[in-house]
């Protein structure tokens, strides 16, 4: 029998994606058997991440809030980043699918995360995405072409369209990436290749 | 075009349904498995099925195989099903490991691209005695069918009609909830369109392929001066512009339907059978021949009629799909003798002989099944999940 507080950590690491029951049991040993000092680095950091950490205001990506301000709010590198060109715009569904894109190195723009997709079996409706957000945004800071990287799911297409549409009257260029990705798949799995070439390849709606 | 071999040499089950025991040793030909009823029979055919195309022909339901009783309330049971498959002469290991909600597909332990992929790379095709309702009942056997087919010919046409299913279900939960002015309709009917166009194309292609060697087949089982004629019956437009306007002009009619009324979710395959009437009528004197008559045949062919129709249906479904991937089909009969009637069986064995690929067969009447010589012939016994060899005499 395991002491109560390993299996109870044990059980909130296989909670983690990609980890099992057996992984998490290893990770558990590897604290108690290592310098104490680890796990209470670890610990600490962990009790910091939530107020550390916060959507970025502008886009959604992840942001580091700033020590000294009193603000709860929170800038990304990215939208920080003035060498970024702030007339192109990506659009994308959630901040794994941000990464997948930086990745490639290869987009010059700024992102929008949606946070959803469209998705009416899921009870998500066009009221829940942050419309007024990604127009007040565009119109602000003066994007001319809005890239839509949302995945290639069928979600993720009406998506596409919906916002297609929506954007319309704004008088911006609007693209989708190509469909290189798998379909079907996940842009986060999407390799950095693929994902330059369905930047690259992306057609105006 | 050269027809290469395929058969199963080994097919074996974990925590499938009641199987247990050593795995099956089958026979390049025919495997004959008997047993009285609820021993696991049908679940042999089922498991083999799943190894080879990660799907039941039983159930929608994958959760329903794995095995109760073994790990009560376990949302980790798992369920394991492997077939060594032998192609031309050239070996490989296909697996299939059901989990809730998941599957893993494994040839040789790589991972294909796609469940589509898997699931042509040994055709099987099974019979079994719900299949009468491919011709006298619903249409949705029917659309399976040419799903089937279709499969071999564009693996993308699984994909179509997954996201075309997708679309729909989606515009029908914003018409419930939101009304039919809701903002984005017009987006999922777009998609609908699309997908279900590409749809009723790989359906019509593979409703004319299967239609013309179902004709033929018939022609030649079936009775003398009775034609068959097998053809795709479009449930909306197949125009991708088409369907969509149609759609967004349906909106009412579909919210008050609760389904859409129109699109390839409606698909049919129309069979009609053509015949001079027969006997001699009050103008049998006339010198002109009489019109043929077309009938559809649910309503009007007779029990012997049907099981004619079922037989060139599945004739034609194992020819075209081993000719598009150049391989015999593996062929599995489910009952063969539970609703013994002389025409059908005669028909049934000689449609059988004449298979030269590999066959599996469960009776629970196994003295009745007369088609290959002892050394062609591999007899199993199955009771409550265990398979043993039956021994001569
Ligand atoms: N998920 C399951 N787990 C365990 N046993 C099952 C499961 N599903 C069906 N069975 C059992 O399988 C038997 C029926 O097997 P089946 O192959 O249909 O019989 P038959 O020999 O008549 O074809 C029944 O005894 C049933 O209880
Ligand atoms: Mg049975
Ligand atoms: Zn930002």
């Amino acid at each position: 029998m395991l002491p109560e507080s390993v299996a109870k950590l044990g059980k909130l690491f296989s909670r983690l994606p990609g980890v099992g029951e057996k992984t998490a049991a290893r990770y558990v040993l590897h604290l108690l058997t290592s310098d104490p000092e680890i796990s209470r680095t670890l610990g600490e950091e962990l009790l910091q991440l939530h107020a550390r950490v916060r959507p970025c205001v502008r886009c959604g990506n992840l942001a580091e809030r700033d020590a000294n301000s009193a603000s709860a709010d929170a800038v990304c590198d990215i939208c920080r980043d003035n060498k970024r060109d702030g007339h192109m715009l990506c659009v994308v569904g959630r901040v794994h699918d941000l990464f997948a894109i930086e990745r490639t190195g290869t987009m010059r723009g700024r992102y929008f995360v949606l946070g959803k997709l469209l998705s009416p079996l899921e009870g998500i409706g066009p009221d829940d995405l942050p419309m007024m957000r990604l127009i007040s945004r565009i119109r602000e800071e003066g994007v001319t072409e809005v890239i839509l990287a949302t995945p290639p799911s069928v979600d993720g297409e009406a998506t596409a369209l919906f916002l297609k549409r929506e954007l319309g009257p704004l008088g911006i260029a609007v693209s989708r990436i190509a469909s290189g990705v798998p379909h079907g798949g996940d842009l986060e799995y999407t390799d950095p290749i693929t994902m330059s070439r369905a930047l690259a390849g992306r057609q105006k709606l | 075009m050269a027809v290469r071999s395929l058969h199963v040499s080994e097919l074996s089950a974990r925590g499938f349904r009641n199987l247990r025991g050593e795995p099956l040793r089958l026979g390049p030909r025919f495997t004959v498995l008997s047993g009285d009823n609820g021993q696991g029979k049908t679940n042999v055919l089922e498991a083999l099925y799943v190894a080879l195309t990660s799907k039941s022909f039983r159930t929608s339901k994958l959760s329903e195989l794995l095995a109760h009783g073994s790990r009560e309330g376990d949302d980790e049971a798992i369920a394991t099903v492997r077939a060594h498959v032998i192609e031309d002469g050239s070996p490989r290991v296909q697996t299939v490991a059901l989990r809730k909600g998941h599957r893993l597909v494994k040839i040789d332990d790589k991972r294909p691209a796609s469940l589509a992929e898997y699931a042509v790379q040994s055709p099987v095709v099974v019979f079994h005695p719900g299949e009468l309702s491919l011709s006298m009942g619903a249409s949705a056997e029917r659309r399976r069918l040419l799903d089937r087919v279709a499969l071999y010919s564009a693996p993308v046409a699984l994909d179509s009609l997954g996201r075309y299913t997708h679309a729909m279900r989606a515009r029908q939960k914003v018409l419930a909830t939101r009304g039919v002015g809701a903002s984005d309709l017009g987006d999922w009917e777009a998609l609908m369109a699309e997908h279900g166009a590409a749809t009723c194309e790989h359906r019509r292609r593979a409703a004319e392929k299967l239609g013309a060697r179902a004709s033929k087949v018939f022609g030649e089982i079936g009775s003398p001066g009775m034609a068959l004629s097998v053809t795709y019956a479009p449930g909306g437009p197949e125009e991708a512009e088409e369907l969509r306007r149609v759609l967004a002009e349906l909106r009412p009619a579909d919210l008050r339907r609760g389904s859409a009324n129109k699109g390839p979710h409606r698909d049919d395959l129309a069979l009609t059978h053509a015949s001079a009437p027969s006997g001699r009528s009050a103008f049998s004197t006339l010198a002109a021949p009489l019109p043929v008559a077309l009938h559809p045949v649910r309503g009007t062919a007779s029990q012997g009629q049907h099981r004619a129709i079922v037989l060139s249906l599945k004739a034609a479904e194992i020819a075209e799909i081993g000719a598009a991937r150049g391989v015999r089909p593996i062929l599995l009969l489910d009952d063969v003798s539970s609703e013994l009637d002389r025409e059908r069986t005669r028909a049934l064995f000689s449609f059988l002989r004449a298979q030269e690929g590999q066959v599996l067969l469960t009776t629970t009447r196994p003295e009745l099944i007369d088609i290959a010589r002892s050394d062609e012939r591999v007899d199993y016994t199955v009771c409550d999940g265990v398979l043993s060899a039956l021994v001569d005499g």
